[in-house]
């Protein structure tokens, strides 16, 4: 009766209460720490907001799967009877779907500058061979058992491979269509690993290389891009792309649109929104969804820690791979590159960039890495975008 | 039981595929740039030879 009789203090579950805290450390990262704030504020309050009893905001089926309606017709009806929350239509029609982590892409494309990867389209190569992590983190994952050894588990170990990409939305796009159930911890450890990029990655640089090669100096001019070049790249990449991965298509194709209405030089007004205020209210419900997809009894699972571990192998492989191929590259060039622009082969951008900018200044502070790194940096996002079609081809 | 073929298919038969296909790409990049810097190249010695 009035207040306590109808409270929710019953309800809750040391499960809630441990994913309160969780979800307050994200918000305390994002806020005090400046980690990621954009996502880890939003995914923090999301995980609030799923965790307090009879919230109602994300409804959830006795499988532990958020409960979802089978058309939209039903939809108003549904909210209006309490079988779905708001969030449950914003992962239905947002994530679910794909249609917000390809628009966020789309964002991300509208801010990117491709002429350092124009001017050396060597970084491509180093892009692909830093998804080593990925691959081989699926192969861990998957003959470790950790999720099954049927198709199903292929699909769970392919979405904690693709961590090792440093990517966010094809790593979301991928596990909303091949392991939904696993969306919430595999994005949170995904973005939360992207910005731990700068603690990761250095130790890793150091054991591969020796200070000599770490000193490598590098002109710090790239060849001058035209920018017909920067125009006609996003629209050829795409087309060569989705040919040879057709189901990468929706991915890179949101990527180069985006980059194309920045490169054109005409949109500029739809590149400014795209790239700022568009982007940001996507990024910000991705994140609110995502933290409502980690009720405590999805959360906090022996699953929910091996995605932890194997993120951070599947991040050090593929710095691994990137520098390897850029130390390998080295052997046939006259005029040496510094292998640390490998390592920025995942698409952490620009953190990876900045990581080998610092090291490089470090080792030799004549150097000037940043533009240099930014090359397969990028190329690493198309990668990952590659890599992400390649497992929807053969897991779907 | 671990269906190696599977795992085999996919790790290593994708990791190759992803080589290949960012080669290809770097290889177009490379050309188109080529032969554009030729083409604009040729473009600016054309009115200087006029003169």
């Amino acid at each position: 009766m009035f207040g306590l009789y109808e409270s929710a203090f019953g309800a809750l579950t040391w499960g809630n209460i441990i994913m309160f805290l969780i979800g307050g450390l994200l918000i305390y990262l994002g806020i005090a720490k400046k980690m990621e704030p954009v996502l880890l504020v939003p995914i923090g309050v999301g995980v609030l907001m799923v965790n307090l009893p009879f919230a109602g905001l994300m409804i959830y089926t006795a499988d532990g799967f958020p409960a979802e309606v089978s058309s939209l017709s039903a939809l108003i009806r549904a909210i209006g009877s309490g079988e779905i929350g708001l969030l449950n239509v914003l992962y239905t029609y947002g994530i679910k779907s794909g249609v917000i982590p390809l628009l966020i892409f789309l964002g991300l494309g509208a801010m990117t500058d491709f002429r350092p990867t124009i001017a050396r389209p060597i970084s491509f190569v180093f892009g692909a061979a830093a998804q080593l992590g990925v691959f081989a983190v699926f192969l861990i994952a998957y003959t470790s058992g950790l999720f099954g050894f049927d198709i199903e588990g292929a699909r769970a170990a392919a979405c904690v491979g693709i961590i090792g990409g440093s990517d966010g939305p094809p790593t979301v796009y991928i596990t909303a269509a091949l392991a939904p159930q696993l969306l919430g911890p595999i994005t949170l450890v995904a973005y939360s690993y992207m910005a731990l990029v700068p603690i990761i990655q250095p130790p890793i640089i150091r054991l591969l290389t020796t200070k000599k090669e770490r000193a490598i100096f590098m002109k710090p001019q790239l060849r001058e891009v035209s920018n017909l070049e920067v125009i006609l790249f996003p629209m050829i990449i795409f087309i060569i792309a989705a040919l040879l991965v057709p189901k990468s298509t929706p991915l890179i194709g949101m990527f180069m649109f985006g980059n194309l209405l920045r490169a054109s030089g005409v949109t500029n007004r739809l590149a400014e929104s795209a790239g700022g205020v568009f982007i940001d209210v996507l990024t910000f419900l991705l994140g609110i969804t995502v933290g409502a997809l980690m009720p405590a009894e999805v959360f906090l699972r022996p699953q929910t820690l091996a995605i932890i571990g194997l993120a951070i192998v599947a991040f050090a492989l593929s710095t691994t791979g990137g520098l390897l191929a850029a130390k390998l590259i080295n052997l046939f060039l006259k005029e040496k590159i510094n292998p640390m622009i490998g390592a920025a082969g995942v698409s952490a951008i620009p953190m990876s960039s900045r990581v080998v900018q610092k090291m490089g200044q470090e080792a030799n502070p004549r150097n000037f890495l940043l533009m240099h790194a930014m090359g397969p940096n990028m190329a690493g996002a198309i990668a990952t975008s590659v890599v992400a079609g390649i497992f929807l081809g053969m897991l779907m | 039981m671990i269906d190696w073929n599977l795992a085999a298919k996919l790790a290593g038969g994708g990791f190759g595929v992803t080589i290949l296909v960012l080669v290809i790409l770097s290889l177009v990049a490379w050309i188109v740039g080529l032969v554009i810097q030729k083409t604009q190249a040729k473009g600016k010695e054309i009115p200087a030879k006029d003169k």
